[in-house]
C-alpha cells in the first residue's frame, strides 16, 4: 500500500467522521451556547436566603423594601428596591429613581473607593489612608482657626434638617465659621409663607382627600413633595378605589401633569401669583368666599396700611390679570367658580418647573387662596403638620463673630448657597480658603452649577464628601468617600407638601464600599481632632449616637431604626392654631412687617431697604401676599426667551444622578440620538426665530449655554424655551456621562426680593442655529 | 492495463480501511480528549466526612441542610450552622482536616466549598417541592453524597464554568440522576410523574 495523497485524504477524512462521531463538537457547540450565561457584566448574584428590610429613601423621604440576598460566602447584596406597602407615603409605590438605585450602589467605576488627595499642580491624585485624610482636613480647619479666619471656610450640604446637615452645621459653627449652606427646598419658602401668614412653619396638602386641587405651576406628577403619595392622590382622583376629583393645572407648558389634568392653563410663565389673587378677587366679588376671612387681620384697611381686600380691589382686575396671564376670562371665571362651589378643594403652590424653592409671594398668595376657599385645617385642604418630635443634637452654640458671606443685609437669614457662592468669588465680603462640599453634587446640581464650580477651582483646599466619583470629586483636592444610604445610617426629614409629618431613619443594610463611612462620621471624627469647642459641641461618636439622641422622643431607637420611619399617626383637621401676634389669620404679616422695620432700623428707611431689596410696590403691599413681577421679565429684550426647566420622574432633581436604568427609558422628546439634549419651542416662537423642529440649537444665557436638538411642540407657550433638567453629567460612567447637557449651566439665579431665597425658575435666553 | 486496474482495485481497499482507521482514530480521540480539554478540577478547602456527620444527628441531611422560614433551602450550611456543634476553642479529634476547619471557625469565615449540584442561574429549584411534597429521597438526585468518608475534587467545565455532575460523568452525557442533573432529567421525571413540564416552571 502506498501511502500518497488518496490515502492521506481517506484518513483525514475518516477522522473528521471520527471526531464528530464523538461529543467534542457538539459538546463544545453546547457548552459555547451555555457560557454565555456567565459573561462578565451578565448579574448573577449568589444564591442565600432573601429577606426585605424596611427603610426610607433620603432622596424622596417614602419608605422603601430593600429586598437582600444573603449568600452564605459572599455576604449580603441588595437586588431589589421596592416601595413599601406599609408606608403611608409610600403604600408600595416607588419612584424610578429609588427603583434603581442599586445601579449607583454598586457601580464599582462611579464609587469612591478609599480617601484621595489630588496635587493641583500635577493632577496626579494619590490613594491615602483614612488618618491621613483627617488630618489633612482637621489641620487645615485648625489653621484656619487659629489665624482668626475661621469664616473663610464654607460648607455645602444637602439638606438641613437631615443628622448629617446638622452635625456639620455645628462643626462650622463652633469652628468659627457662619457660613454653611444647603440645597434650596420649597419647604424653606413654605415655612416662612407659613410663619408669616398662620405662624406655622409646618404646612402641607391634604391631596388625598381633596376633590378639586388647583395647582399654580407645580409639576404635580413629575416628582412633586413625596412624588408616590402624589400620584397615589391623582389616581383617587380619577375614581381609583373612590374620591373622584378634578385637577386643575396652570402653567405654560403642555406637561406631563397638564397632560393628565382636566383643565390646563396654559398662563405666562411667573403670572401663577396673580391668577390666585385674581381667584381671590372674582371669590370677593360673587361673595362666594369663607365669610371667616373677613376677621383675618389685614383684610380690611388698617391705620397706615391698606388692607388685603383694598389691595385685590386695586390691583387685582379679573380682566387685566386673565389678559396680562394670556388666559381667556370666562376660563378663569369658570375655574374660580369651581374651586369655591366643590366641597374640598385645595390650591397647591411649590417647587415650580425648575426645581427651585419658588417665590414667597406667590406662596403667600395661594395660602390667601385657600383661606378664602376656607379650606385651613379642613379635609382636602391646607393642614398643619405635627412637628417632627426630634430632639436637638447639643446645646446651643454661640453664633460666629463674623457676619455670614451673604444674607446679612437682609430682614432674615435664609439659606442662599447662590449668594454665598458668588459673595465668596467676589471676594465681598471676603473670599474663602476652604470649601467642603458635603454631598448634594453641588458642582453638578448648583443651583448655577458653572459659579460652583468656578468657586471650587478658584477655592485653594476643596474637600468632597461624596459616595461617587461625581463632577464636585473632580474639582476636589481631597476626596473622601461616604456611604450610600443603603449601607449608612441617616435620616430624612417630611418631604415637602406632605399633609402629614414624617421621619426616616436609614441604617446599613448591606456593604459595598469597604472603605466608605457614613459622612457624619467623617465630620464627627474631624470634630475629635479639633478637639477644643469644636469636639465639645459634637459630644457624639458616631452618627448612629447621634441618631439615637435626635431620635430619643420617637421610643426605641433600634425599633425606629428596623422599622425605617416614624409617620404622624392622623392628619390634623380643625381650626389650625394661628401662633401670629394677633392670634388670628394675618393677610398683613405682623411678624414680617416687624422684622423689616427692626431691620431698617426706622419707617423712613424702610421704603429705602425694600426697594434695595428688589421688593416692587414698597411698604404699601410688602407684607400682603400679592404678585411681584419675575425678575427675568425685565430680560425680555429682543429676541430673548424665558428658558424653564422640564422636570421628569424619569430624570433627578438635585439630589443623587440619574441612573443607566433612567437614560434608558427617557423619550425620544428629552434625549435624542442617545446623548442629545431635545429643547422644546412653540412653532410660532420657532418660526419667529427661523428655526425648524430637529435643528441644533444654541440656548445661551448670560451664565452659560446648552447645544441641543430641537423639537417644536405646539404644547409650550410661545416666547419660551423647555430644557430638560438632570442630565447632562460628566460623570457617573458612560451609561450616563454625556447624555445631554445639565440646565443648571445656563440656568440664571436670582435671589427672591423679599425672602432672599435662591431662584430660578425663569431665564432669559437667546436661541439661534448651532453652528455645525 | 489490467495490471495497473487490480492494483488501483487493492489500493482502494486499503484506502477505504484507512479511512474506517482514520473514523475510529478520530472518534476515540474525540471521546479521550473531550473530558480531558474541557474539564479542570479544583481541590475542596479541605476534607470533609458525610457519613461521620450523619451518624452524629439525628434528623438525616436536613439536621444540617436545612430550610428557611420561608420554605427556600439554605444548601450548604453557614460557619454559623457548625458552630452550633463545633466550638472554635477546641478541635475536634486530630485529622488535619480539623485543623483546617479551625482557621474559619476562628476567622469565624464562611467556608468556600464547591458544590457539586450547583445548577445555573437561570434555574428556578425548589427543594421543598420535591423533598417535602413530592417526598423524594436526597439520594435520588445526590447519590450516596450523604454517605461518602471524603471529598472528591471538584470538577469544572472550563468553558462554562458549571460543575461536572451537571452534565455527568460519562463522555457522552447520557445516564441520568443521581449521575447527571440535566434539564433532560427534570423533564424527564416531571413528565412520568404528570408533573408540568412548562419552561416557566423551572425558568422563571
Amino acid at each position: 500500500m502506498d501511502w500518497d495523497r488518496r490515502t492521506f485524504v481517506k484518513f483525514a477524512v475518516g477522522a473528521v467522521i471520527g471526531v464528530h462521531a464523538s461529543p467534542l463538537i457538539p459538546k463544545l457547540m453546547d457548552d459555547s451556547t451555555i457560557w454565555t450565561q456567565n459573561w462578565s457584566w451578565v448579574p448573577n448574584p449568589e444564591g442565600g436566603g432573601v429577606a426585605y428590610a424596611r427603610t426610607v429613601s433620603p432622596q424622596t423621604g417614602t419608605g422603601v423594601l430593600a429586598k437582600i440576598v444573603n449568600s452564605r460566602v459572599a455576604g449580603e447584596r441588595a437586588i431589589r428596591v421596592e416601595g413599601d406597602p406599609d408606608h403611608p407615603l409610600s403604600q408600595g409605590g416607588v419612584v424610578p429613581a429609588d427603583a434603581s438605585a442599586l445601579q449607583l450602589l454598586y457601580n464599582e467605576e462611579i464609587r469612591v473607593t478609599s480617601p484621595m488627595l489630588r496635587n493641583r499642580k500635577t493632577g496626579e491624585v494619590m490613594r491615602i489612608t483614612w488618618s491621613e485624610a483627617l488630618d489633612q482636613l482637621a489641620g487645615n480647619l485648625s489653621e484656619l482657626a487659629k489665624s482668626g479666619k475661621a469664616h473663610q471656610s464654607l460648607a455645602l450640604a444637602p439638606d438641613p434638617s437631615d443628622v448629617t446637615g446638622r452635625i456639620l452645621s455645628r462643626l462650622m459653627h463652633s469652628l468659627g465659621s457662619p457660613n454653611t449652606a444647603y440645597t434650596p427646598t420649597p419647604r424653606e419658602t413654605m415655612a416662612l409663607a407659613g410663619v408669616f401668614m398662620m405662624g406655622q412653619p409646618f404646612l402641607g396638602f391634604d391631596l388625598a382627600n381633596a376633590n378639586y386641587v388647583v395647582s399654580f405651576g407645580t409639576p404635580l406628577l413629575e416628582g412633586f413633595g413625596a412624588p408616590v403619595a402624589v400620584r397615589q392622590a391623582y389616581a383617587k382622583w380619577r375614581g381609583y378605589p373612590k374620591n373622584p376629583g378634578t385637577l386643575v393645572q396652570i402653567e405654560p407648558r403642555a406637561s406631563v401633569t397638564a397632560g393628565q389634568a382636566d383643565e390646563w392653563l396654559p398662563c405666562k410663565a411667573g403670572s401663577e401669583g396673580a391668577l390666585a389673587l385674581a381667584m381671590c378677587r372674582i371669590m370677593l366679588e360673587e361673595g362666594i368666599y369663607d365669610k371667616s376671612i373677613e376677621s383675618a387681620y389685614g383684610f380690611d384697611d388698617m391705620k397706615g396700611f391698606a388692607g388685603f381686600k383694598s389691595m385685590l380691589m386695586k390691583d387685582y382686575d379679573r380682566n387685566k390679570i386673565a389678559k396680562m396671564a394670556g388666559i381667556p376670562l370666562a376660563k378663569l371665571i369658570k375655574i374660580t367658580l369651581a374651586f369655591a362651589k366643590a366641597e374640598r378643594a385645595v390650591a397647591v403652590c411649590g417647587p415650580g418647573n425648575s426645581g427651585d424653592p419658588g417665590r414667597m409671594y406667590d406662596f403667600m398668595a395661594v395660602l390667601a387662596l385657600n383661606a378664602f376657599k376656607g379650606n385651613l385645617g379642613k379635609p382636602g385642604g391646607v393642614l398643619t403638620q405635627q412637628p417632627l418630635p426630634l430632639k436637638a443634637l447639643a446645646g446651643d452654640i454661640a453664633d460666629p463673630q463674623q457676619p455670614p458671606l451673604a444674607g446679612g443685609e437682609r430682614p432674615f437669614n435664609v439659606n442662599n448657597v447662590n449668594a454665598m457662592a458668588k459673595a465668596a468669588l467676589a471676594k465681598k465680603p471676603y473670599g474663602i480658603k476652604t470649601l467642603i462640599l458635603c454631598g448634594g453634587n453641588f458642582v453638578f446640581n448648583g443651583p448655577q452649577a458653572n459659579v460652583m464650580h468656578e468657586l471650587a477651582r478658584k477655592t485653594p483646599f476643596v474637600v468632597a464628601i461624596t459616595p461617587y466619583l461625581d463632577e464636585s470629586a473632580a474639582v476636589a483636592d481631597l476626596v473622601l468617600p461616604s456611604t450610600h444610604w443603603l449601607e449608612g445610617w441617616g435620616d430624612s426629614t417630611t418631604p415637602y407638601g406632605s399633609p402629614v409629618s414624617s421621619y426616616g431613619v436609614h441604617r446599613p443594610l448591606v456593604k459595598a464600599v469597604p472603605q466608605a463611612r457614613d459622612a457624619g462620621d467623617i465630620l464627627l471624627a474631624v470634630a475629635q481632632r479639633l478637639g477644643g469647642k469644636v469636639a465639645e459641641a459634637l459630644p457624639f461618636k458616631s452618627t448612629e449616637e447621634a441618631l439615637a439622641k435626635r431620635s430619643e422622643d420617637l421610643g426605641d431607637f433600634e425599633e425606629l431604626a428596623e422599622a425605617g420611619s416614624w409617620v404622624q399617626k392622623k392628619a390634623i383637621y380643625g381650626p389650625p392654631k394661628f401662633n401670629t401676634p394677633s392670634g388670628k389669620l394675618e393677610l398683613f404679616s405682623m411678624i414680617l412687617h416687624d422684622l423689616c422695620v427692626k431691620q431698617a432700623g426706622s419707617a423712613d428707611v424702610l421704603e429705602n431697604m425694600l426697594a434695595y431689596l428688589g421688593v416692587e410696590g414698597g411698604a404699601k403691599t410688602a407684607f400682603l401676599p400679592h404678585w411681584q413681577k419675575p425678575a427675568a421679565w425685565g430680560d425680555l429684550k429682543g429676541n430673548k426667551l424665558l428658558m424653564q426647566a422640564v422636570p421628569s420622574l424619569r430624570t433627578t432633581w438635585g439630589g443623587d444622578a440619574i441612573t443607566p436604568y433612567m437614560v434608558k427609558i427617557l423619550p425620544d422628546t428629552m434625549l435624542a440620538e442617545q446623548d442629545k439634549l431635545v429643547v422644546e419651542m412653540n412653532p410660532i416662537t420657532a418660526k419667529a426665530l427661523h428655526l425648524n423642529d430637529g435643528d441644533l440649537v444654541q440656548v445661551e444665557s448670560e451664565e452659560g449655554s446648552l447645544t441641543a436638538k430641537l423639537s417644536v411642540y405646539a404644547g409650550a407657550a410661545p416666547g419660551m424655551v423647555f430644557v430638560p433638567v438632570g442630565l447632562g453629567h460628566e460623570a457617573f460612567g458612560f451609561q450616563v456621562a454625556g447624555k445631554g447637557m445639565n440646565f443648571n449651566n445656563a440656568a440664571g439665579v436670582t435671589s427672591d426680593p423679599m425672602s432672599g431665597m435662591p431662584i430660578w425658575e425663569l431665564t432669559g435666553v437667546t436661541v439661534k442655529k448651532a453652528r455645525g | 492495463m489490467a495490471t495497473h486496474q487490480q492494483a488501483k482495485k487493492q489500493r482502494s481497499r486499503a484506502d477505504w480501511l484507512l479511512l474506517i482507521l482514520g473514523v475510529v482514530l478520530g472518534s476515540a480521540f474525540g471521546f479521550w480528549i473531550t473530558p480531558t480539554i474541557l474539564y479542570a478540577e479544583k481541590p475542596q478547602p479541605f476534607q470533609f466526612d458525610h457519613k461521620i456527620h450523619l451518624e452524629q444527628v439525628d434528623d438525616g441531611c436536613k439536621s444540617c441542610h436545612t430550610f428557611r422560614e420561608d420554605g427556600s433551602f439554605t444548601g450548604i450550611p453557614d460557619i454559623e450552622s457548625c458552630k452550633e456543634c463545633h466550638s472554635a476553642d477546641e478541635a475536634l479529634g486530630e485529622d488535619p482536616a480539623e485543623k483546617e476547619f479551625m482557621k474559619y471557625l476562628q476567622a469565624d469565615q464562611p467556608i468556600p466549598w464547591l458544590v457539586y449540584s450547583r445548577q445555573p442561574d437561570c434555574v428556578f429549584f425548589s427543594h421543598a417541592a420535591h423533598s417535602e411534597n413530592a417526598g423524594f429521597e436526597c439520594s435520588r438526585c445526590h447519590g450516596d453524597h450523604g454517605q461518602s468518608t471524603s471529598l472528591r475534587p471538584y470538577e469544572y467545565n472550563r468553558i462554562t464554568g458549571y460543575s461536572r455532575d451537571i452534565w455527568g460523568k460519562g463522555p457522552i452525557g447520557l445516564s441520568g440522576p443521581p449521575h447527571r442533573m440535566k434539564m433532560d432529567d427534570c423533564a424527564k421525571c416531571h413528565r412520568e410523574n404528570g408533573v408540568n413540564g412548562a419552561c416557566f416552571v423551572c425558568h422563571k
